[in-house]
């Protein structure tokens, strides 16, 4: 609990310190023409750069062992979760195109056997077909052949 | 031996096939690549690459169908042997089978790889051209009359010479490069098997069809034939 309440302070003049150093940033040129209308409030705090913030952190954390690996922690903690959800994204994202391309692959592979099974089908009706006509104008010949003769034999 | 032929190449092709198919989805590795930022490529690759190794072997395939109609369109317009249109017609009829075949698998490929059923580049149009021409020429055939033999010898030769043209045309669009820097040619180790397997397990079935389709223009000749002698009988009206 304590060591929570120490990482919360230095997180918070971390924070305060980078406040400071973006309000000294971007308030520089904004500050400028106010400065020549009204001076600045005289009991206003001059907020730490970040530099003396991080400064302090690294000197608190190299003082305490403990301090320091609960800081750690924390940070990695927050690392850990940042890359997990990443993962997570990359993950969904992945699927989300594997699944996509096997749909596809499976369209693609479906039409393929359709169009040649259609073909083989439509070749072996046309044989059996063919094959059937053939016989059929065979026979008939072959009986129209066979009553000629007979006519002939009869005359 | 003739009658062995096509249960032969069916067998070859099914086995070959099957091979390629196996070697397609269990062995050959996901087709990635990364981008000059390191990052990888878009999502034109990965699994939908899988659809290369059959749409490329049919395209072969195709390519190589025009060609023998073509040739033995020539020869029979100098010969006037029926051996030469029959094959001919028997390639023409596999082309279009191949050629739709190429078309549907490169469209479906297209919508996973660029989003898009399709695009009017030019090597896609011609390709469709080619296939409308070989379309052309089924219909010809069919209903086109006494000279129909002819005006179609003639559509294939035309198809023929579209061919080196579809073939150069690759790679000067969106379209993945063909020659000796293209795609196959620079095929990772693990992928060949899959793809030479397809390509000549595919041929297999290319010469099994071409010879049953020579098999059945030649029973629709012995039909006419036979029709004709028995008109001249007076058995049949």
């Amino acid at each position: 609990m304590t060591k929570n309440l120490v990482v919360l302070f230095v997180l918070s003049i971390a924070s305060a310190g980078f406040a400071g150093d973006v309000r000294a940033q971007t308030g520089s040129a904004a500050a400028a023409p106010a400065a020549t209308e009204a001076p600045a409030p005289a009991a206003a705090p001059t907020p730490a750069p970040a530099g003396d913030a991080r400064k302090a952190c690294t000197d608190a954390m190299n003082a305490d062992p403990q301090f320091a690996a609960a800081i750690t922690k924390v940070a990695d903690a927050q690392a850990a979760k940042q890359r997990d959800d990443d993962l997570l994204a990359a993950h969904t994202a992945a699927d989300a195109r594997i699944k996509n391309n096997e749909k596809h692959v499976v369209y693609a592979y479906a039409a393929l056997w359709i169009i040649a099974a259609a073909f083989v089908i439509f070749l072996w009706r046309r044989q059996e077909v063919l094959k059937g006509e053939i016989s059929s104008l065979r026979r008939d010949l072959e009986a129209a052949a066979d009553d000629s003769k007979a006519a002939k034999g009869r005359a | 031996m003739k009658k062995l032929a096509v249960p032969l190449f069916a067998t070859l092709a099914a086995i070959l096939i099957a091979a390629s198919v196996y070697q397609v989805f269990f062995v050959a590795p996901l087709q990635i690549s990364y981008n000059e930022a390191g990052k990888l490529n878009g999502s034109s690759l990965f699994f939908s690459q899988k659809i290369f190794y059959f749409h490329v072997a049919h395209a072969f395939w195709l390519f190589v169908a025009v060609g023998v109609a073509g040739l033995s369109s020539i020869a029979y317009l100098r010969t006037r042997n029926p051996k030469w249109d029959d094959i001919a017609s028997a390639s023409v009829d596999v082309a279009v089978v191949f050629g739709a075949a190429v078309l549907v698998t490169g469209s479906v490929w297209a919508k996973v790889s660029w989003d898009v059923w399709w695009e009017w580049e030019p090597r896609l149009t011609m390709s469709l051209l080619l296939w409308l021409i070989l379309v052309g020429y089924v219909m010809i055939r069919r209903f086109a009359g006494p000279s129909a033999d002819r005006i179609a010898a003639g559509m294939a030769i035309f198809g023929m010479v579209g061919v080196p043209f579809i073939y150069k045309m690759v790679g000067q669009d969106s379209h993945p490069a063909a020659g000796s820097n293209g795609v196959v040619a620079t095929l990772e180790s693990g992928m060949r098997a899959a793809f030479w397997l397809g390509v000549a397990g595919f041929l297999c079935w290319y010469i099994a069809l071409v010879i049953t389709r020579v098999q059945s223009t030649r029973g629709e000749r012995e039909v006419r034939e036979l029709r004709e002698r028995g008109l001249d009988l007076g058995v049949l009206q």
